[in-house]
């Protein structure tokens, strides 16, 4: 990856392209989510179901060969051991594939294994539904690797991420008077919502043209004499599936979804966009099922879809060409729309390079990951959503002077205190360790400069590590033992420390008595005022002074190099 | 005791999820990808004289004056569009140095032009589509150029 480019600032435009795009891509996801959301109600409170027939055998299977007693509730502790150690137990079974990939079947290539560090930092990494990638995978990976390891991990991570979300969702609605049990939930996860929707994409994703084969990479003679391309074809489209469809985001290549083989044309383009924002945006209004209200689901969905409409609207101000590191075939304004996409859902997948882009993009970029609730990740986004709910509450109490409530529980000290917790997580894991990095130099071994650009590529890196995103500028140059460590570190807590907390509040809230509400609703258009103004004022205020010396001092900088001459000349 | 249970009970739940998710899905879905949709699941290949010469996909390495040329500065390097713009301004070096005249080249550039978005986007060429069709066409001139 080259170094970020000071670009010019261009002229204010939204042109009819970007509104289309976007107007037709949110349309369409959130119809078919409303819909879908009717679907995870019921996989997720146990209704009855006609597919019943089909799933119950199998997970009765799985339940028994596991040894599992799906039915019995779980308080938060139990809830979270059993997310965890599974978890745990994934994670160093990718770990052995991913170093011991040579001595392993389907490495037609004969790749080597990974090092320690570097297998290290992606097991953490996908795994915590992260996807930083510090290699490419084409020229990296055996295909058990990107099976066993990779897509293995996408999945359980996903499902991981959805139960979780679901059990603390729960848990406020009330109604069960429990966070439920991990496995009823994560199992379900898989049986009911991802493998059955990633059969159906991968087979459209096929059809689109992204290759499903085992057949090995050829090298072909092409058109002009003498002249050779590798052609990679490896089991994609089922990754890609799950990658988007599991807000993942890491890619079978390097380049990722700017690979043409990963993403081949514009309908692909929007196809993918449409997956990672499915799943997020029907848990938004599954809650509302939950609550048996509808009005508190669409509270989140307009607060979430509020922010991630105001960071549009920012990253379409600057002119876009389609230039230096964007895919011709997919236009200018779907690479904008992508790249506030994937961080507003935390998803990380590119579809071009980040250093193409003007620092404004860049700047929307920051805001969706350190905000993660907007909407945010698979089962997580809804997490922090609720996280901010407690917060705006509690901080609107205080100012009327009111006892907080939500949902006609009373917000007690603990629950505030533990989603302060919460929500001081991502900005410990985050500012120290960029300070870390330039304390020690580590910027200069990933080949960085000490400037604005610098320092931009390393906030992000954290950034994205802690907001489980997995976007970045580093790449395969961040695969230094300082970098694969660090951020392998940041990318756990930030995963699990916030679902930890949660889940405490959850669980707590779960069987607390509930009274006809007094005080602020939150069923209305004021409060999702509110809470956006809240969420702005939380997190700008608490990364402000990064920002300025990252993607803010670069935007000036390329202010001054556009204007500044028009300035003094005058 | 209790730990015993649930450690046994994780790692084979962690099994399973492999066993389903990283082995059975991907290898039943390359199956289905194979027997239904051979041509995408193999890399959408080109043929020419009977043989493969590669990925409609990939941006192939055209260096000679004879062919448009891909761009290699995007984030994949191996992007197979450029823009119709970018392709009608490499017309005079084709035409210099094939003879085919410059109204000749624009036509076929404008038959195989595609849009983003429809008809509202920027308007592209896929570059092997582009050179494949002259090479059917100029035989004569291009013989001594392909493999």
């Amino acid at each position: 990856m080259g170094a970020l480019e000071v670009q010019p600032v261009g002229v204010i435009m939204l042109s009819i392209e970007d509104l289309f795009v976007v107007a037709v891509v949110w349309g369409v996801v959130i119809v078919f989510s409303w819909f879908f959301s009717k679907y995870l109600f019921t996989v997720f409170t146990g209704g009855k179901s006609r597919l019943d027939k089909f799933f119950k055998p199998i997970e009765n299977f799985i339940y028994t060969l596991s040894g599992i007693e799906s039915t019995k509730n779980m308080g938060w502790k139990e809830y979270f051991k059993a997310l965890f150690y599974l978890n745990v137990a994934q994670t160093v079974i990718a770990l052995f594939i991913l170093m011991f990939q040579a001595n392993l079947p389907l490495n037609p290539m004969h790749y080597q294994g990974m090092s320690w560090s570097l297998a290290f930092n992606t097991v953490l990494s996908f795994s915590s539904n992260t996807n930083l990638q510090h290699y490419n995978g084409e020229t990296t990976l055996s295909y058990l690797s990107q099976m066993s390891a990779i897509q293995f991990l996408q999945f359980t991570s996903a499902a991981t991420g959805l139960a979780a979300g679901v059990a603390i969702l729960r848990g406020f609605a009330g109604k069960a008077r429990t966070i439920g049990n991990f496995y009823f939930d994560y199992v379900r996860s898989l049986t009911r919502v991802l493998l059955p929707l990633t059969f159906i994409t991968t087979l459209v994703l096929i059809a689109l043209g992204i290759p499903q084969s085992l057949g090995g990479y050829t090298l072909i003679p092409t058109l002009q004499k003498d002249a050779y391309e590798i052609l990679y074809r490896g089991p994609i489209a089922s990754l890609v599936s799950i990658m988007q469809l599991g807000t993942n985001g890491g890619g079978y290549f390097g380049a990722n979804s700017a690979y043409p083989l990963q993403n081949p044309s514009q309908v692909t383009d929007f196809l993918e966009l449409g997956m990672m924002m499915f799943i997020p945006t029907a848990t938004l209004f599954m809650f509302g099922r939950m609550v048996g209200d509808n009005r508190e689901g669409r509270t989140l969905f307009l607060a979430a879809y509020a922010i991630y409409g105001i960071d549009l609207i920012i990253a379409f101000l600057p002119k876009v060409h389609t230039g230096r590191g964007l895919e011709v075939g997919y236009g200018g304004a779907a690479s904008v729309f992508w790249t506030v996409t994937t961080t507003a859902f935390t998803t990380g997948s590119v579809n071009a390079s980040l250093a193409a882009f003007n620092p404004v993009v860049i700047f929307t970029g920051f805001i969706g990951m350190l905000i993660q609730g907007a909407p945010g990740g698979e089962g997580i986004g809804a997490m922090y959503l609720i996280m901010y709910v407690i917060v705006t509450i509690f901080l609107v109490g205080l100012m009327a002077g009111r006892t907080p409530e939500y949902l006609g529980i009373k917000i007690e000290g603990r629950d505030v205190k533990l989603a302060v917790m919460a929500f001081l997580t991502h900005p410990i894991i985050i500012l120290v360790p960029t300070v870390l990095a330039f304390a020690i130099g580590a910027e200069k071994a990933a080949g960085l400069t000490t400037n604005s650009i610098g320092f931009t590529q390393i906030f992000y890196e954290f950034t994205s590590s802690a907001a489980n995103n997995g976007s970045d500028f580093l790449g395969a140059s961040g695969n230094t033992i300082f970098f694969n460590v660090t951020t392998g570190i940041v990318m756990w807590l930030g995963r699990y420390l916030p679902m930890l907390f949660m889940l405490a509040i959850a669980d707590s809230v779960a069987v607390r008595k509930r009274t006809p509400s007094q005080g602020l609703k939150t069923g209305n258009i004021s409060f999702v005022v509110i809470l956006v103004v809240s969420i702005f004022i939380l997190t700008v205020l608490t990364f402000f002074p990064f920002l300025v010396l990252g993607p803010i001092l670069q935007f000036l900088e390329g202010f001054k190099t556009s204007f500044g001459g028009v300035i003094f000349a005058l | 005791m209790k730990g015993v249970k649930s450690l046994s009970t994780n790692v084979r739940l962690a099994l399973i999820s492999l066993l389903i998710c990283g082995l059975v899905f991907p290898i039943v879905m390359t199956g289905i990808g194979q027997v239904t949709l051979p041509w995408q699941s193999n890399g959408s290949q080109v043929y020419y004289d009977g043989k493969s010469i590669g990925s409609e996909l990939i941006a192939q390495n055209f260096t000679v004056p004879v062919f448009f040329h891909p761009r290699n500065d995007s984030a994949s390097g191996v992007d197979p569009d450029i823009t119709l713009k970018d392709a009608m301004s490499q017309v005079p070096r084709i035409h210099n140095a094939t003879g085919i005249s410059e109204s000749v080249l624009n036509a076929t550039l404008l038959k195989y032009r595609q849009y983003t978005l429809f008809f509202f986007g920027t308007p592209y060429v896929n570059v092997l589509e582009v050179n494949l069709y002259l090479v059917k066409t100029y035989p004569s001139i291009y013989s001594q150029y392909v493999q």
